[in-house]
């Protein structure tokens, strides 16, 4: 390949890159402009741009009550069980569909297919019976529960595809080096598998941070909120929607999803490169 | 604040010697009194976003334990948002439901057929009877027995800017249907700017409002024949109310033909509006330096109840909040006597000093007697329900209201909607 | 079932790590799911929820349903929606996954955190936000393309249907495109760069070089993730839900996910909803069969 083709490309994909950048972030931007607005500036003939003049105000609304670091506290709870128990399942649900040959093995793969066509909308009703069956009502691990199943299926097709992504000889390659069956895969498989364990983690962090139905209608005391629930408190159809605290507290909701993303961005990037030297 | 604190404890007095007369009386009915004293509890009220005041709130909550020692009552706050769901699986719940529930009055019906609630019949003499607000005892009211009472109501009425009536060579707000249509457009055509002007702000969605029109001209949105619910928008009066809200819509509004009425403030303080309808709470929002402009377009606010054709105020949709007690609470009698503390003379006067219009006609005066509180009652007065037909859920969550005068409002024909409105209607209403 | 295996032994292990999921979802789905299946042959409204017992109505609720044509007329526009929605999420976050493997490291750094504060960004936040950027009367976007010169100034973007789903569009693929993005670009992290080095030194181009060495290795992920958003854009609800509050027709607008939910859930007909949840999950099979049979077909192949 001629040199200037591969840099035009390079061009290209960095001019892309700062436009899908720009209208990515373009509403991301708008409701950290509007966190800082009082509300009448928000909503206006002439729109502001940069909230100078702006003031902290809405995000001293937002820590006025201890209700923000209870429902964060709640939501870290649920979203970090979920994660946890929802990668740990997938991951070895995913092994044993990728490297084994076993019967019901196609059937278990169809069936989480199926699973996730379900439309899920009408289910919080059956699913709060459910729950309310097992007293695990205004629990945490009962929210939880219903997120780990609901991320599942996504999870375990995507780290299957990642785990047979992974050519099979690398693990024989090292087991004749010495290396016992799982030796060897916890040393030639499993770094390779950070990137998809980030990817999916991600969107289970994401699922289980953001919903909101059937957290709804389990999480009903005040004290057990999470954080999309205790959102709700800005709208009010009495007193008008409280706009600027709806943006303060949407722009908090989001920096723990980033601060999260980061931790785990630096573990893939290490388990990439550990995984490129073993390999 | 002093004033409504020292306000609450001088009614908590006044009510401990209220409750003890109260207290013996239904101790007689009851034969012994030791029988009629339930087991203590926690009763567990849902009260919905901040519109009832902390004052309130306090003194409930104080008055319950005093009067019912052992017993306590615990608030805890819901939001507007989503609570048709949660209704919907915690009343089904014998462990988590809640025993006492604040509902909105349009949302009452879905849930009194359904038998979420409890018998109220028998108690209503006491809590009030004819003194309370009988469109909502009404609206929660199946087959003759009614399962929810009224907790405090609200209507809309109009805002109008003092500055662009004197301006526009109006001396006097309009005080029949005809002259409110005229002084709509004449505003709207002294005020060519800025384009989006409206003599009356009138958004394409906003039935709520529209419903108005119908109701004055004698039509309404759906008639019962019997048992049998049919859509009524085709009638010659309903057809007559339309054509006046289309009116409004093409010379007189200059608001989104799509649009829907949120945020009223934003284009009054954008100096886009004559007048406009809204609950009177928007006022607190205009002259809050935050969201509003309390220095400039604030100071033109003038009120009054929109009027009807016959020169009294007009049907509006009546709104506000009903009471009532789950069925499925295990603490049936303590949560009656939460009710009754709720709808008791004190309790609600501290509604009412806070602008929320009591449940009890008695007490309509509490409200004071400026601008602001007759043009309250005034509206009240003559408040209309949506239809309490058992599939009106239905008609509502298919948006064929928010349709239908969106279409109305970008010029359709008035005839051949409603004939389309009443078609869908129709398969909705009966359930 | 298939005897290609890498390594054939019969052993329980398999079993045994699969018990967790398997419970996980047994649990959680498998009593939800039989209920909603039970409900579709009932007439369940909110009376039933409340204790008073429901009536078995054999197909009732079927026959209902596949009898209106407005359903019909919903479901095909569901369809189309979907098919353009679907098209064009996979092929922006696939574009801009590759895309990523050419851009200098700071790009690529940034363009990762804007997706991310994209999909971070609560649900509430940005339906809201994009609601204000189309507004008739404040919207930055009408704003904008006045102050450029075009009569904007109180366009109405969800007056006409069509416009209406340009808008929705917008909206649901830029929700969609960070997850697409992330997950394809950590499968193309996988594909080893020794390989696509020789495929280079032997001459290859950069199109072959996709079409013979990148894209075969992150196929499965691809399958998945594509697959996952048909299923998602088939019953997409919140935005269009927002939208038609925000203006526009609602009848003319309706999707299935709106429709089942203005129909069971919004009017306490649960029985119906669950009719409709069925349906749904029939067609989305349906749809989705061809490809899922590429999918099971390379399952054999591995």
């Amino acid at each position: 390949m001629p040199r200037p083709a591969r840099r035009s490309l390079r061009v290209t994909a960095n001019v892309l890159g700062v436009l899908a950048f720009l209208v990515a972030v373009f509403p991301v931007y708008w409701m950290v402009n509007s966190s800082f607005l009082a509300r009448n500036e928000i909503r206006n003939p002439v729109p502001t741009w940069v909230p100078f003049g702006g003031s902290l105000d809405n995000y001293r609304t937002v820590f006025e009550t201890d209700q923000f670091v209870n429902a964060l506290k709640m939501s870290l709870m649920v979203t970090l069980l979920t994660v946890f128990v929802a990668l740990l399942f997938a991951f070895v649900a995913s092994v044993a569909v990728s490297r084994f040959r076993f019967r019901g093995r196609m059937s278990f793969i169809v069936v989480l297919l199926v699973i996730q066509m379900i439309p899920v909308e009408g289910l919080f009703i059956s699913q709060y019976k459910m729950l309310e069956a097992m007293d695990l009502l205004n629990t945490v691990i009962g929210l939880s529960l219903v997120y780990v199943a609901q991320v599942l299926p996504f999870t375990i097709w995507t780290l299957r595809g990642f785990v047979t992504g992974v050519p099979y000889e690398l693990e024989e390659a090292a087991m004749i080096d010495g290396c016992s069956r799982v030796q060897a895969f916890f040393r030639v498989t499993f770094p390779l598998l950070a990137p998809g364990l980030v990817a999916t983690g991600v969107f289970g962090f994401i699922q289980a941070w953001n919903e909101f139905t059937l957290a709804l209608v389990v999480m009903t005391r005040e004290d057990h909120r999470t954080l999309p629930l205790w959102l709700t408190t800005f709208t009010d159809v009495n007193r008008g929607t409280d706009w600027g605290g709806i943006m303060a507290g949407s722009t908090l909701i989001a920096i723990p999803v980033i601060v999260f993303f980061l931790i785990v961005q630096g573990r893939m990037v290490s388990g990439l490169t550990s995984g490129a030297v073993k390999g | 604040m002093k004033k409504t604190l020292a306000g609450a404890a001088l009614a908590a007095l006044a009510l401990t010697a209220l409750s003890a007369c109260g207290s013996d009386s239904s101790d007689g009915d009851n034969g012994s009194s030791g029988d009629s004293t339930p087991q203590a509890a926690d009763i567990r009220v849902w009260l919905n976003g901040t519109d009832t005041p902390q004052d309130a709130r306090d003194w409930l909550k104080k008055t319950f334990e005093e009067q019912n020692p052992g017993s306590t009552l615990t608030i805890e706050q819901q939001e507007w948002d989503g609570l048709v769901e949660k209704l919907t699986t915690a009343l089904s719940s014998e462990s988590e439901t809640p025993d006492v529930v604040e509902i909105g009055n349009t949302q009452a019906p879905t849930f009194t057929g359904a038998g979420a609630f409890s018998d109220m019949t028998d108690q209503l003499g006491d809590l009030g009877g004819d003194d309370l607000l009988q469109g909502f005892v009404d609206g929660a009211t199946v087959d003759g027995k009614t399962y929810a009472v009224p907790y405090y109501a609200g209507s809309k009425y109009i805002f109008y800017r003092k500055d662009l009536f004197k301006a526009a060579g109006i001396d006097a707000v309009p005080t029949t249907m005809d002259e409110f249509v005229d002084d709509a457009i004449k505003l709207k055509q002294a005020n060519p700017k800025p384009a989006n002007f409206s003599g009356f702000w009138f958004p394409g969605q906003d039935w709520r409002n529209g419903a108005a029109f119908i109701w004055d001209a004698g039509g309404d949105l759906a008639t019962d024949d019997g048992g049998e619910w049919s859509g009524s928008l085709e009638s010659d009066e309903s057809i007559a109310g339309l054509e006046t809200a289309q009116k409004l819509f093409t010379e007189a509004s200059g608001a989104p033909k799509d649009g829907n009425e949120a945020d009223p403030w934003t284009p009054w303080c954008a100096g886009e509006v004559g007048m406009m309808s809204t609950p009177g709470w928007v006022t607190g929002l205009i002259n809050d330096p935050k969201s509003g402009c309390p220095d400039t377009l604030g100071k033109q606010i003038g009120v009054f109840a929109m009027p009807g054709s016959d020169g009294s105020p007009a049907p509006v949709l009546l709104g506000g909040s009903d009471i009532a007690i789950a069925s499925k609470s295990q603490h049936q009698e303590l949560a009656q006597k939460a009710v009754a503390l709720m709808l008791s003379d004190d309790y609600q006067t501290i509604l009412a000093q806070n602008g929320l219009t009591p449940a009890k006609n008695s007490l309509a005066s509490l409200l004071g007697d400026d601008e602001y509180a007759q043009a309250t009652i005034a509206a009240a007065s003559n408040a209309k329900l949506t239809p309490a037909a058992p599939g009106w859920a239905n008609v509502e969550g298919s948006r064929v209201l928010e349709d239908l005068f969106s279409a109305i409002a970008q010029g359709g024909d008035v005839s051949e909607l409603a004939a389309k409105a009443d078609e869908q209607m129709d398969s909705q209403l009966n359930g | 079932m298939s005897d290609t295996a890498p390594r054939p032994r019969r052993t329980a292990l398999p079993y045994v790590l699969l018990v967790p999921a398997i419970a996980a979802l047994l649990v959680a789905l498998g009593y939800p799911l039989l209920r909603q299946v039970v409900l579709s042959f009932q007439d369940f409204g909110l009376a039933q929820q409340f204790g008073r017992p429901p009536e078995w109505i054999g197909l009732d609720n079927y026959r209902e349903l596949v009898t209106d044509p407005y359903l019909w007329r919903v479901t095909l526009r569901s369809l189309v929606f979907c098919l353009v929605n679907a098209v064009a999420t996979m092929a922006v976050g696939v574009g801009l996954a590759l895309l990523m493997r050419h851009m200098a490291r700071s790009v690529r750094i940034l363009l990762q955190t804007g997706l991310l504060l994209a999909w971070a960004m609560p649900v509430v936040a940005s339906l809201t936000v994009w609601e204000w950027l189309f507004d008739t009367q404040y919207g930055v976007i009408n704003y904008l393309l006045t102050q450029m010169g075009f009569d904007f100034e109180g366009h109405s973007w969800l007056l006409r249907p069509l416009s209406f789903f340009f808008v929705a569009t917008v909206i649901v693929v830029w929700m969609s495109v960070p997850f697409v993005a992330f997950t394809v670009y950590a499968a193309l992290t996988q594909v080893p760069e020794d390989l696509l080095e020789a495929a280079e030194i032997d001459g290859a181009s950069a199109w072959s070089r996709l079409r013979h060495i990148i894209l075969p290795s992150v196929r499965p992920v691809l399958l998945v993730v594509g697959l996952l958003q048909i299923i998602w854009d088939l019953r997409v609800f919140s935005q269009i839900y927002i939208l038609q509050k925000a203006g526009g027709s609602t009848h003319d607008t309706n999707l299935l996910g709106t429709y089942i939910y203005r129909l069971g859930i919004g009017g306490g007909e649960f029985g119906m909803a669950a009719a409709v949840a069925m349906f749904m999950l029939v067609l989305t099979v349906v749809l989705t069969s061809p490809y899922v049979r590429a999918m099971l077909k390379q399952e054999g192949e591995a």
